[in-house]
């Protein structure tokens, strides 16, 4: 116990939130759609285990059902969800993206470098233990919701769309120790039933388009 | 009071929920939905009684988490009058609807159909009560969307749904209206609650106030359905289940009439410039005798029904606008008068259209079309529909000895007062809103003689009518019930009159019981006896005397008194429905001399034999009136707003990836400013 000093208890929270942001960067560069799936399912691992970390470390109880919550719903039920999505759509792999891996990857670090821009004023004012990864998780936002531009199959987009999630979960336990536990479950609520309501419409436009590629709703203008 | 608003609240809630814990099995569903709304009705019905008796105003509060926001009610005088009208139409529209909505048995979840139902008539209730800005808007909302749903209930026909469309549009234009007023006093006073609006410590601005007056008549007006805001009116009222439309015309418009009442007289404290009530008069006289004239015109009883609501709005606001006028000279007494004139007119139109309402909704459910045309006969074959149907017609066209008739009589008192105004124009105006009613009264008793006579008289028109039957009793006991109201309230003005005195006096401070109850309770007279009186009991048991007479005079003179059966005498020819007056035959000479309003176009198109041109194969004969507000005000609207959004097509190209791109790009921004 007294190797958990408060400074370690940061610092180990800090990696925590750095391995989030490498997975981040693994799903931009992956193409497969199994694998993104499964990255995903990983990221939101390592989500639940910094959560109860941070729950550890200050003795607030409901982080622990959050970070509980966060693993059995991000992790284990929409991962599933999305894998008969993609088993019974039979697509496996993007061919084609709005923006190249190389140039993805590259968008991605300027976003990250423009994340600690931002929050650079800001993470001193705070006094929490877990400030610093304010800038992580922000940066986590912005590449989710890249992925979600980047990308053209509707799949990865919800992908990018749960990322996202996972980004202001972790700036919710890391800048304020959580958000109330109501808040944390409509959130929840919210996003299972946007997991499976964009699990439909992608069924739906396999069915009219013959394609989960987005760029095809164009065609729906007049 | 607590506990029967509590019962109220409890009883719509439970049947909000319970009809849809049915799935299935509409018989279930029916009978929960309406039964608990006619008992929630009868709570009502006490709850508006004591609050119209109690010595204070009852409130109530409870706090939310949301700034600004106080659930917060009060009940009033005026607000316990209007409570007791809506739950008065609510108990006998529920029982009719216990037998109406059978008809729609496996065509419509009827479940979803009663919990709708309910939440209408709480959200109405509510409404009323709401003692809080913010909480008005809230449950005002509730009441526009929830009447949207309900009419678009019978969504898979396209009419339905451009009604549903017109009516939502309409009606949020006027919230936002209302919201403007609402926010005027919320800058001024820095809280929502009604209390710190009425308080006179914060004085508007005089421009304020003045925008705060147009907005409000603007907001309430479209809900209201004044002129030329009341275009919605004959597109949602006919599109609704009947018993909706009877709740929507004969309830609901009459809710913005309360807030109209509420602003003015409460928040504003009776303080206006001359003009306001002028202003208020003049749209009065406009929307009741327009409305009357396109209702005249109309096939579609149901659309007859709504336009001749925007005529009753038009004279119930001709009893505020005197009310306001006498309040700006400080004839408190006459200002009071003026109120009472219109809640008694208000609570007369609810309880005879919301009949009138249920009345063709019984035709509706015994022939199947809203098409006037094809009725005809029915009263031999509906006589008790037809019996009720009558009453309220008689009523609506204010012929003695029903409630109409008195509820005008006051408004017309009230008029004839101007003579005290000490402005000359005021003087003139007056007497002419006066004349206007009385033009709109006859045209009313025209149109209500057709709607009548051509429905219920004569030879039917149609196979529908003559297979008609009379409708199941559930549906008779709810309009029998209004229509015994219809009679007492017109029978009992003595009774009624104290009762609605109480909400004027709440708001001019002086009471009018002892000066319009005059000898001994059997007359009415405006504040003065000798200026006129007026004895519905008296006039009733004239006609009753007439009628005895007439029958005295026919068995003394009159010689055989045996039945005939015989065919009746058409001059030689044989008499079928395809002699009889049609509507649109029956209102063509009020159509020529108004010609210049109608603008009627006629086509006509003859196609002759080849032989000979004196005998025609075909004729067809189309005639229209022009819908004069929808083409010169709102057609150019509509365009503009289409031209408009045509141009920033531009940037909607349809792309998701755009979109997000949009998103994306306004948030980095937006980051980096905050830097």
């Amino acid at each position: 116990m007294s190797l958990l000093t408060p400074h370690v208890g940061s610092q180990l929270v800090d990696l925590g939130s750095a391995v989030l942001l490498l997975i981040c960067f693994a799903i931009v560069a992956q193409r497969r759609l199994s694998a993104c799936v499964d990255l995903f399912a990983l990221q939101s691992v390592f989500l639940a285990a910094t959560a109860a970390l941070v729950a550890f470390l200050t003795g607030i109880h409901h982080i622990y059902a959050a970070a509980l919550l966060t693993l059995i719903i991000k992790a284990i039920v929409i991962p599933r969800i999305l894998r008969k999505v993609i088993e019974r759509l039979n697509v496996t792999r993007e061919l084609v993206m709005n923006v190249n891996v190389p140039a993805g990857l590259l968008i991605c670090g300027g976003l990250v470098m423009l994340a600690f821009f931002i929050t650079q004023p800001i993470i001193p004012l705070g006094f929490l233990l877990t400030r610093d990864s304010l800038a992580i998780a922000l940066a986590i936002v912005l590449i989710g919701f890249f992925t979600m531009i980047a990308r053209k199959k509707a799949v990865t987009q919800v992908i990018g769309f749960l990322v996202m999630e996972n980004g202001v979960f972790l700036g919710a336990a890391a800048a304020a120790y959580g958000m109330p536990l109501i808040v944390e479950l409509g959130v929840f609520f919210d996003v299972l039933v946007g997991a499976l309501i964009i699990g439909i419409y992608t069924h739906r436009l396999q069915d009219a388009f013959d394609s989960v590629d987005t760029g095809r709703l164009t065609t729906l203008k007049e | 009071m607590t506990f029967l608003f509590a019962g109220i609240l409890g009883i719509y809630m439970a049947g909000m929920a319970l009809p849809l814990c049915f799935p299935g099995r509409p018989r279930i569903q029916n009978a929960f939905a309406h039964g608990l709304a006619a008992a929630a009705g009868l709570v009502g019905i006490g709850l508006g009684l004591a609050g119209l008796f109690a010595p204070e105003p009852w409130t109530a509060s409870a706090e939310s988490t949301i700034p600004f926001l106080t659930f917060a009610i009060r009940i009033d005088p005026l607000a316990s009058s209007f409570v007791l009208i809506i739950s008065l139409a609510g108990l006998a529209v529920s029982l009719y609807a216990l037998g109406y909505v059978r008809e729609f048995y496996g065509r419509i979840p009827v479940g979803v159909l009663g919990s709708l139902y309910n939440g209408f008539l709480l959200s109405m209730t509510l409404v009323i009560v709401a003692d809080n800005g913010f909480f008005f808007l809230i449950v005002w909302e509730l009441m526009s969307l929830l009447s949207y749903f309900l009419v678009v209930t019978e969504h898979e026909k396209p009419e339905v749904r451009y009604a549903g469309l017109f009516y939502l549009i309409m009606t949020h234009v006027g919230t936002a209206f209302i919201l403007v007023v609402f926010l005027i006093f919320f800058q001024q006073a820095g809280s929502f609650s009604f209390e710190a609006f009425r308080n006179p410590q914060h004085v508007l601005p005089e421009g304020m106030r003045t925008l705060a007056f147009l907005a409000a008549l603007i907001g309430f007006g479209a809900k209201a359905g004044i002129v030329p805001l009341h275009v919605w009116l004959p597109y949602a009222h006919p599109a609704a289940p009947s018993h909706i439309s009877a709740l929507m015309s004969g309830v609901m418009i009459k809710t913005a009439i309360y807030a109209l009442i509420r602003v003015y007289f409460d928040f504003f404290g009776g303080q206006f410039p001359w003009w306001w009530g002028f202003t208020v008069l003049i749209v009065g006289a406009v929307s009741a005798l327009l409305g009357v004239m396109y209702a005249l015109m109309e096939r579609d009883l149901k659309s007859l029904l709504a336009f001749s609501s925007v005529e009753n709005i038009g004279i119930i606001l001709l009893g505020i606008g005197a009310g306001m006028t006498f309040q700006t000279y400080g004839l408190k007494e006459f200002a009071a008068l003026g109120l009472v004139a219109a809640l008694y007119h208000t609570v007369n139109h609810a309880m005879f259209k919301a009949l009138l309402f249920l009345g063709a909704g019984s035709l509706l459910y015994a022939t199947h079309t809203r098409n006037m045309e094809e009725y005809g006969g029915l009263l031999r074959r509906m006589p008790w529909t037809g019996l009720f149907f009558l009453i309220g017609a008689v009523s609506i066209s204010a012929l003695p000895p029903t409630s109409g008739f008195v509820g005008e009589w006051l408004v017309f008192q009230t008029l004839f007062l101007s003579f005290h105004v000490p402005t000359v124009l005021l003087k003139l105006i007056l007497p002419v809103a006066a004349a206007m009613l009385a033009l709109t009264g006859v045209l009313a008793l025209a149109c209500f003689a057709k709607a009548f006579g051509i429905s219920f008289l004569a030879l039917p028109r149609s196979s529908h009518a003559r297979h008609a039957e009379e409708v199941p009793w559930s549906m008779r006991i709810g309009m029998g019930m209004l229509a015994a109201i219809c009679l007492l309230l017109g029978l009992l003005p003595m009774v009624v009159v104290p009762m609605l005195d109480r909400v004027g006096t709440s708001f001019t401070g002086v009471s009018i019981t002892d000066k319009v109850v005059a000898l001994n309770g059997w007359a009415l007279a405006p504040v003065n006896v000798e200026f006129s009186s007026l004895s519905s009991p008296a006039i009733a048991l004239g006609l009753i005397g007439l009628s005895v007479l007439g029958l005295l005079l026919v068995a003394v003179f009159g010689g055989s008194a045996k039945a005939r059966y015989y065919k009746t005498w058409g001059c030689g020819l044989n008499l079928s429905p395809r002699t009889e007056y049609t509507a649109t035959g029956f209102v063509q000479p009020i159509k020529r001399v108004f010609s210049t309003i109608y603008q009627p176009t006629v086509k006509l198109e003859t196609e002759f034999l080849e032989e000979s041109h004196y005998f025609s194969k075909r004729r067809l004969f189309e005639t229209h009136i022009e819908p004069v507000f929808q083409k010169y005000l709102y057609d150019p609207i509509v365009t503009f707003f289409s031209a408009m959004a045509d141009r920033l097509r531009v940037i909607q190209a349809g792309s998701l990836h755009l979109y997000l791109t949009y998103i994306f790009l306004t948030l980095v921004a937006l980051l980096l400013m905050a830097v």
